[in-house]
């Protein structure tokens, strides 16, 4: 990867030669060579490697989807195709440098690039989980990546940081980990409420005189109502990082309020958009900005999810990534299901003025979209809207939502647990005209216990929480 | 840090000299001035540090034990008083000069962050007392880098080896050594998060998928993991050698898990353990060898070890049974001087070379029971009997007709002063018959415990999984203390 302090300063038009750079030389140099899923695909499809010369030659090669990586009956371990092999030609064992009086590097490419040094998998929302190969090359990268993050973020050697982030082997806790680890900062890699547990992360966060907590955000929202609850305050709290899960910038301004409440220091929240196909977090310098990407290491499209036609800047679609910097698990139009609401913008930031490509708006996911039959008509249920309209109301402490079919009709039911002091039925009658309204679906509402919603989504056991369950076959 | 290569050749006479003037230093140089405990202590004892000239000279200062360090509701942050850090009043006044100098002010600064600024934290394990944090600086994951390399190197793994890390996620010295040690040797390596991470069923499909040689378990939860993968016929034939940690290795599990793997098709299998504690910061492991263990081999320049008297604390000589003390040597962030760790090792410690490898660095027997266990469920008495619990762990661990077992100490009809019951949970053997089983584990605990059971309820294996928290449990609860307080 480039010297950062260039590359987020450079010229736009510069950012995209040198992508085409990348591309380039990842395809010939790497992919049809050494690929064995891709350099497959260019066989079949009768495609010229050397006719990708660039960003405007990416429409020649097909999608990829989570689909060709799963596994299948007769393909148990198709995850295994993606993973960039050793060249035939390269030895197993690194030539010692060969002296220099001019300091010149080694041109061999050392075999340990290309050696599996760990193991990560998807976050498997609606699938099951793929796994990720990196390599040596891969964890140096991601260390950079890190110190980009910390740059971005704008985070200090002295914060102290309880990264609560449940455990999982993905790249979220590990992106943190070597965040914090290559700047140095007192960091706790806790395990999130599934390891410590929420009472405990609060405890540990107090005890520690934490500035900086991250999780995903329906935790830390959570987190802080139970401390408001409880009559505890968080003094040292100065900032919080959220992602893996969607965070509207209503919750975003949510957190930030709580946080006043909870009489913390300062009231900061930044979202991180953890990509496990880009091997890398892409972090907002502040709310609203855009996730900064890496040019250098992935390139970013946005595509029309229905069509595949790409878009232009700023219109609203799906995310496709293209690793240009990588070895392991290398994927080339890899369609994440991510939707952005706000495209692409290769500006300069207003904000901090960095130069590199950056996706705006909120980050949704495909599969909160339902396609349903309301009265013998089809309608496209957009859960995400759901999601953002209920996590904007302070009156609901936890809730979560069934797509159930009833006699050919789908409706909507919906658990809640209304905040303290609300009158639950005038809530229900509320939540049920506006719901139904505005997504035109029949919709029921039914309490529940704040323990049972908050198991049942899976607030402390699982990376991120599920709110909208399909209950049709 | 010396160099590993040599260290393990060194005969124990110079080992001796090296930690008897590294010793020096550290308690003159490092704890003496920066730990606030140790300074305080030694003040209001009128201990001169500069008397301590080795390691014959530590009896001259107090034990250290788990309750001087666990933060309690009075005092939270009791823990910090043992990291060592410079005085912060002189920082503060003298560190803008040093920045200021011209020539080396900068660097010089960045070298002390870089040896004391925390940079990475564990906790201890506790049950009863709140987790104590451990903290390390960058100058410590260097140490523990190096330490976990080390291992490696006893065990005898290379970077060719893949590696399935079981150990189940947490703030722990277990995972993060395997972390440390992946990294540093660059072996290809998946950090699972354990069970409770990513499910059993989902952690044998990355065993197929990765085919490793290496797989790093809690014992407990080996044993029950690949019992489930017989159960599926999966094909682990891959595996080499297996690790345990963050546990004691009850005697007749090592044997269980090679006769399972044996069914899951892999063949001369080593099964080793690991020892460490929070405490110590690192782990040391055992020789790898198939039928006799050689002991765990220590690093000699990153603690002295010591084997006491459990009731009088005086110091005992090599081979003796003893508990084991642990004094950190050349660290950073948390140290302690002298602990108490609780263990008792049958067979003490070893200067001699090791029979089977011939390093020379010191050994602490196989044989390790923790005596902690009596203090953490605090059991002195059932039924008016000092029961050694521990010896419920070999026995039953070990016994050919039993999947999984369970202790639960009651009092009758929940009542602080009625009488004491122990319970017997256990999971049979398909085959096995319930009478027979049940004559054999009463007249058997008996003889082992002096205790007889109050009674032995059959439980099929799943529900007995699931109450020892097998899946959902840091530690799976072999024995619980369910008495109510008095």
């Amino acid at each position: 990867m480039q010297d950062w302090s260039k590359i987020s300063r450079m010229p736009a038009n510069n950012i995209m030669k040198l992508q085409d750079e990348l591309l380039c030389k990842i395809v010939q140099d790497e992919i049809v060579i050494n690929h064995p899923y891709y350099s497959n695909l260019f066989k079949r499809e009768g495609l010229d490697p050397t006719a990708i010369k660039g960003r405007s030659d990416l429409d020649k090669i097909p999608f990829t989807s989570k689909q060709d990586m799963l596994s299948s009956e007769h393909d148990p371990e198709r995850a295994k195709h993606f993973i960039l092999q050793k060249p035939e030609d390269l030895e197993s064992t690194p030539k010692p440098k060969k002296f220099s009086l001019l300091g010149r590097k080694c041109a061999e490419p050392d075999p340990a690039e290309y050696k599996m040094s760990q193991l990560f998998y998807t976050k498997g929302n609606d699938q099951d989980p793929i796994p990720i190969v990196y390599t040596r090359y891969d964890l140096n990268n991601l260390k950079e990546t890190g110190t980009r993050l910390s740059d971005i973020l704008n985070l200090k050697r002295d914060d102290t940081m309880l990264n609560a982030f449940s455990y999982a082997p993905h790249i979220s806790v590990w992106q943190l980990f070597h965040s914090a680890m290559t700047l140095g900062a007192t960091a706790l890699h806790s395990g999130g409420g599934r390891v410590l547990g929420l009472e405990k992360i609060i405890l540990a966060m107090n005890n520690m005189g934490a500035p900086v907590l991250t999780s995903h955000p329906l935790f830390i929202l959570a987190a802080l109502q139970t401390m408001l609850r409880q009559n505890t305050d968080a003094p040292s709290l100065e900032r919080v990082i959220i992602g893996m899960d969607y965070a509207p910038m209503v919750v975003v301004e949510r957190i930030q309020n709580l946080m006043l409440q909870c009489k913390a220091a300062n009231n900061l929240v930044q979202r991180v958009y953890f990509l496990s196909m880009a091997k890398a977090g892409f972090a907002e310098c502040s709310p609203g900005f855009g996730y900064h990407l890496n040019p250098d290491h992935v390139l970013v499209e946005v595509i029309n999810p229905q069509t595949g036609e790409s878009l232009g800047e700023g219109e609203k679609g799906e995310i496709v990534i293209t690793n240009l910097d990588s070895r392991g698990t290398l994927v080339l139009r890899f369609r994440t299901g991510d939707l952005t609401t706000g495209g692409l913008s290769s500006e300069p930031c207003p904000n901090c003025g960095r130069t590199v490509p950056r996706i705006l708006g909120d980050i949704e996911h495909r599969h909160d979209y339902f396609d349903l039959i309301s009265e013998e008509a089809s309608v496209v249920f957009n859960g995400n809207a759901l999601r953002r309209y209920m996590i904007g109301r302070k009156d609901v402490l936890a809730w979560y939502a069934e797509i159930v079919r009833e006699k050919g009709n789908d409706t909507l039911s919906i658990t809640l647990k209304p905040a303290a002091g609300i009158n639950e039925e005038d809530l229900a009658t509320k939540l049920q005209k506006d719901i139904q309204e505005e997504h035109q679906l029949t919709v029921t509402v039914n309490k529940g216990s704040y323990e049972a919603i908050t198991r049942k989504i899976g607030l402390e056991s699982s990376i991120s929480v599920k709110q909208i369950f399909d209950l049709r076959q | 840090m010396e160099k590993w290569e040599v260290l393990s050749k060194t005969p124990y006479k110079e080992i001796r000299e090296m930690q008897d003037r590294k010793l020096r230093a550290f308690i003159c140089n490092q704890v003496s001035i920066y730990s606030p405990y140790y300074s305080n202590m030694m003040k209001k004892q009128g201990i001169d540090p500069y008397k301590i000239k080795g390691i014959d000279d530590l009896k001259y200062l107090p034990f250290t034990y788990k309750w001087d360090i666990a933060p309690n509701a009075e005092n939270p942050q009791r823990h910090k008083d043992f990291v060592i850090r410079p005085d912060e009043e002189v920082s503060e006044k003298y560190g803008h000069f040093a920045k200021m100098s011209m020539s080396t002010g900068k660097e010089l600064i960045e070298q002390k962050i870089y040896d004391y600024k925390p940079v990475h934290i564990h906790f201890t394990t506790g049950r009863t007392a709140l987790p104590t944090p451990f903290v390390y600086t960058k100058r410590d994951v260097e140490n523990l880098r190096e330490s976990s390399c080390r291992l490696l190197d006893v065990f005898e793994v290379c970077g060719d080896d893949v590696t399935v890390n079981c150990f189940p996620f947490a703030p722990h010295l277990a995972f993060w050594t395997v972390y440390f040690a992946a990294d540093t040797l660059n072996s290809p390596v998946f950090h699972s998060g354990g069970g409770k991470i990513v499910g059993t069923s989902k952690l044998m499909d990355a065993f197929e998928f990765l085919r490793p040689s290496v797989a790093v378990f809690i014992p407990g939860y080996c044993y029950y993991f690949l019992r489930e993968a017989v159960k599926q016929k999966r094909d682990f034939s891959s595996i080499k050698k297996i690790f345990f940690g963050g546990e004691r290795v009850p005697p007749g599990l090592k044997e269980k898990i090679k006769e399972l793997l044996k069914l899951l098709g892999a063949e001369e299998v080593m099964v080793l353990a690991v020892y460490g504690l929070t405490e110590s910061k690192v782990g040391w492991g055992e020789c790898p060898s198939h039928e006799k263990y050689h002991g765990y081999h220590l690093y000699p320049d990153l603690e002295v070890i010591e084997v006491v008297d459990p009731e009088s604390g005086e110091p005992l000589g090599e081979g003796e049974d003893g508990e084991i003390v642990y004094t950190s040597l050349d660290w950073r962030g948390t140290c302690v001087v002298r602990y108490r760790t609780g263990d008792i090792a049958r067979g003490g410690i070893s200067y001699e070379p090791c029979p089977n490898c011939g390093r020379t660095v010191p050994r602490i027997s196989s044989v390790i029971e923790r005596k902690s266990e009596f203090k953490e469920f605090n059991l002195t008495k059932i039924k008016g009997t000092l029961v050694n619990l521990n010896n419920f762990f070999p026995l039953m661990m070990s016994h050919p007709d039993l999947e999984e077992w369970q202790v639960e100490i009651r009092k009758r009809n929940n009542d602080p002063f009625d009488l004491d019951e122990i319970y017997l949970y256990v999971a049979k053997k398909p085959d096995v018959s319930e009478e027979n089983l049940t004559a054999d584990l009463k007249q058997k605990i008996i003889r082992e415990t002096e205790v007889s059971v109050t009674n032995i309820i059959y439980l099929p294996l799943d529900k007995l999984v699931g109450q020892l928290g097998m899946e959902t449990e840091l530690k799976e609860k072999r024995i619980v203390d369910n008495r109510p307080m008095g």
